[in-house]
C-alpha cells in the first residue's frame, strides 16, 4: 500500500486546513490498507465500499485526534479493525454448518485434515479457506477476529492487542476461548459425519 | 485438543495460500465522493467543543436547579406558617368596629 513518494505529513497538514484536493489524495493513499482490512474481517463483503467509506470518514473526524504517538497507517487501520468489529456485532452469527452444508470440495479438505496426517493439497486452498471462514462463523465476533488475526494473518499477540486495544491477557483468553469452540465444531462436524 | 491444534494448524496453512484479490486503487470517484463529504461536514473540532460545552452546561444547570430547589425548599415549607401569621387587616376592622 506504501506509496514512497507521498509526503503523508503534508497532507494531513493540508487535510486539517479542510483541502479537498488533499483530503481525496489521503484516501487514494490509504484505500489499499483499508480495504484489506475490510475484506479480511468481512468475508460475506456487505457493502464493502460502504464500510470503507464510513472509516475513512471516522478517520476524517478523528483527526485532530491524532498526535502522531504511533504510525498514521496504524491509527487508521486501528479506527478500521473497529468499525468491522461493530459492523459484524450488528450481524446475526450464522446458522450451524452440518457435514451436508459443505460443498464437495470443503467436505474433501476437511475430511481429509480430520483422518490424514498430510498436508492439504495446494490446489483446495480455496475450498479451505471457504471452510475455515464458515467455522469462523459460528464464533462470536470478538474470537473470530482473534482467530482470524493470528491463525489467517499470523499476527503476534502484542500487534492484535495493539490494534484491537484489548490487553494480551485477553487476547490470549479469546484465543483459547475460540480454540475450544472450533474444537467442539469439528468433533461435531466429524460425529455428524459418521453417522 | 493437541489432535484438533494439529488439524487446525493444517487447515488454516492451506487457508493462507489462497490468492487473495489485491486492489491496489480505489474505485472510480471513491476517494472523491468520500473527501467531499468529509471536507462538507462541520469542523469535527467545533461540533465536538459544542458538544462537551452543552454536557457541561446540562450538568450546571441541573447542579443550579437543585441547588436552589434545596434553598428554596425551606421558605416554600415554611409558607404556611407565614401565611396563618399574617394580619388580616379586613378581620381586624371588623374586630375594631364593634
Amino acid at each position: 500500500m506504501v506509496d514512497e513518494g507521498f509526503d503523508l505529513p503534508a497532507c494531513l497538514g493540508r487535510v486539517r486546513e479542510r483541502d479537498q484536493v488533499a483530503a481525496r489524495e489521503l484516501v487514494e493513499h490509504l484505500y489499499p490498507l483499508v480495504i484489506r482490512i475490510v475484506r479480511s474481517h468481512l468475508p460475506r463483503r456487505v457493502a464493502e465500499e460502504d464500510l470503507a467509506q464510513e472509516i475513512f470518514l471516522k478517520m476524517f473526524t478523528r483527526l485532530d485526534q491524532y498526535k502522531g504517538a504511533v504510525a498514521f497507517s496504524h491509527w487508521v487501520s486501528r479506527i478500521a479493525v473497529t468499525t468491522c468489529i461493530d459492523q459484524l456485532r450488528a450481524q446475526k452469527r450464522r446458522p450451524e454448518y452440518r457435514w451436508a452444508d459443505l460443498s464437495e470440495k470443503e467436505a474433501e479438505v476437511l475430511d481429509q485434515v480430520l483422518t490424514s496426517e498430510g498436508d492439504v493439497a495446494a490446489n483446495d486452498a480455496l475450498a479451505a479457506r471457504e471452510l475455515v471462514y464458515k467455522l469462523l462463523g459460528q464464533l462470536k465476533v470478538e474470537d473470530r477476529l482473534v482467530i482470524r488475526l493470528l491463525d489467517l494473518e499470523q499476527r503476534s499477540v502484542a500487534e492484535i492487542s495493539e490494534l484491537t486495544g484489548w490487553n494480551p491477557s485477553l487476547v490470549k483468553v479469546r484465543a483459547f476461548r475460540a480454540r475450544g469452540k472450533l474444537k467442539k465444531l469439528f468433533q461435531e462436524l466429524e460425529r455428524k459425519e459418521r453417522s | 485438543m493437541k489432535d484438533f491444534e494439529s488439524q487446525w494448524q493444517r487447515l488454516v496453512a492451506a487457508a493462507r495460500q489462497a490468492p487473495v484479490a489485491d486492489e491496489a486503487a480505489a474505485p472510480y470517484g471513491f476517494a472523491t465522493r468520500v473527501a467531499a463529504r468529509a471536507m462538507s461536514e462541520p469542523p469535527p473540532g467545533a461540533a465536538a467543543l459544542f458538544g462537551r460545552f452543552s454536557v457541561r452546561a446540562l450538568y450546571l444547570a441541573c447542579l443550579l436547579t437543585l441547588t436552589g430547589a434545596a434553598a428554596n425548599y425551606f421558605v416554600l415549607a415554611g409558607t404556611e406558617d407565614n401565611e396563618q401569621n399574617l394580619i388580616d387587616p379586613v378581620s381586624e376592622v371588623f374586630t375594631n368596629a364593634s
